[in-house]
């Protein structure tokens, strides 16, 4: 699996799309995105099923201020161990930032090799 | 040379732009896009021209629209910053939009030798904004995302440290 994660608006999909050289159709079958927005319960579990995608792609939250509310301070709490959990598991970890991809674990991947 | 410099709040953009830039011939001007408007971007504006001190820099002031900033060909120009380029672009009275920041840009690297530009990191806060702020960073991370495919460096300032994003 390759989890691919960076700032908000930062072109992790487009990147990881255009690097594997898919059709927006083939990428929408293997990809699944804004995991972030489905961290909540058991949180290994969740990474275990999302692992079995791909590619999983999640939004960095947890760069701001921690939120007044506590609900939103729980989800973001969980988003951040998810992201740690789902970078575990995965073969390779991209983070990207300004459309730009920068390597954290594995190798770059590449379809045809 | 093209060069995109982005970070957080007090990352230490500023200084490595500043140190960088000095590295490089011609020239040196500082391309200042904030408007001062209050106390606060007084002291700032005030700052950072201590902070530049003795590094022999000219500096121009450009608020909005960028394409008649003159510099000439041998210019080395550091460019700070971005977001209040494109702020004044989009709430000013003259201001002309997220597209009139992509095309002051360009006009501008294809007039000096040197361009280095300073822009900020502010997409890992989540996406908790709405209405204008919202439109306000999504357009803002198209302009970074734009520079960062044309520059030939773009570095990622993290604790004052200099991660490289892009070395071509």
């Amino acid at each position: 699996m390759i989890f691919v994660t960076g700032p908000l608006f930062s072109g992790k999909k487009e990147y990881i799309r255009s690097a594997l050289r898919m059709t927006e159709a083939e990428f929408e079958r293997v990809a699944v995105w804004d995991v972030q927005l489905l961290a909540e319960g058991d949180l290994k579990s969740l990474a275990d099923k999302l692992a079995e995608k791909e590619i999983v792609i999640a939004t960095e939250i947890g760069g701001g201020v921690v939120p007044i509310d506590t609900e939103e301070r729980t989800h973001r709490e969980a988003a951040g161990r998810l992201a740690c959990l789902l970078a575990e598991r995965a073969d390779t970890v991209i983070r990207v930032c300004c459309g730009l991809p920068q390597l954290l674990k594995g190798e770059w991947p590449c379809r045809s090799c | 040379m093209l060069t995109l410099i982005i970070g957080g709040a007090s990352s230490g953009k500023s200084r490595y732009a500043e140190s960088m830039v000095q590295t490089l011939p011609g020239k040196r001007i500082y391309l200042a896009t904030m408007r001062p408007s209050d106390g606060e971007s007084i002291a700032r504006v005030a700052k950072h021209r201590v902070q530049r001190e003795g590094k022999h820099f000219e500096t121009i002031e450009c608020y909005t629209n960028l394409t008649v900033c003159e510099v000439r060909q041998d210019d080395n120009v550091l460019l700070e910053d971005l977001a209040n380029l494109l702020a004044n672009e989009l709430f000013s009275p003259e201001g002309k939009g997220v597209e009139a920041v992509n095309r002051g840009i360009e006009a501008l690297q294809a007039r000096c030798t040197h361009l280095t530009i300073v822009s900020n990191e502010v997409f890992s806060g989540g996406n908790v904004y709405e209405g204008e702020t919202l439109h306000f960073l999504k357009d803002l991370a198209q302009c970074n995302r734009y520079i960062a495919q044309r520059a030939d460096l773009v570095v990622e300032m993290v604790c004052g440290i200099p991660n490289i994003l892009k070395r071509r």
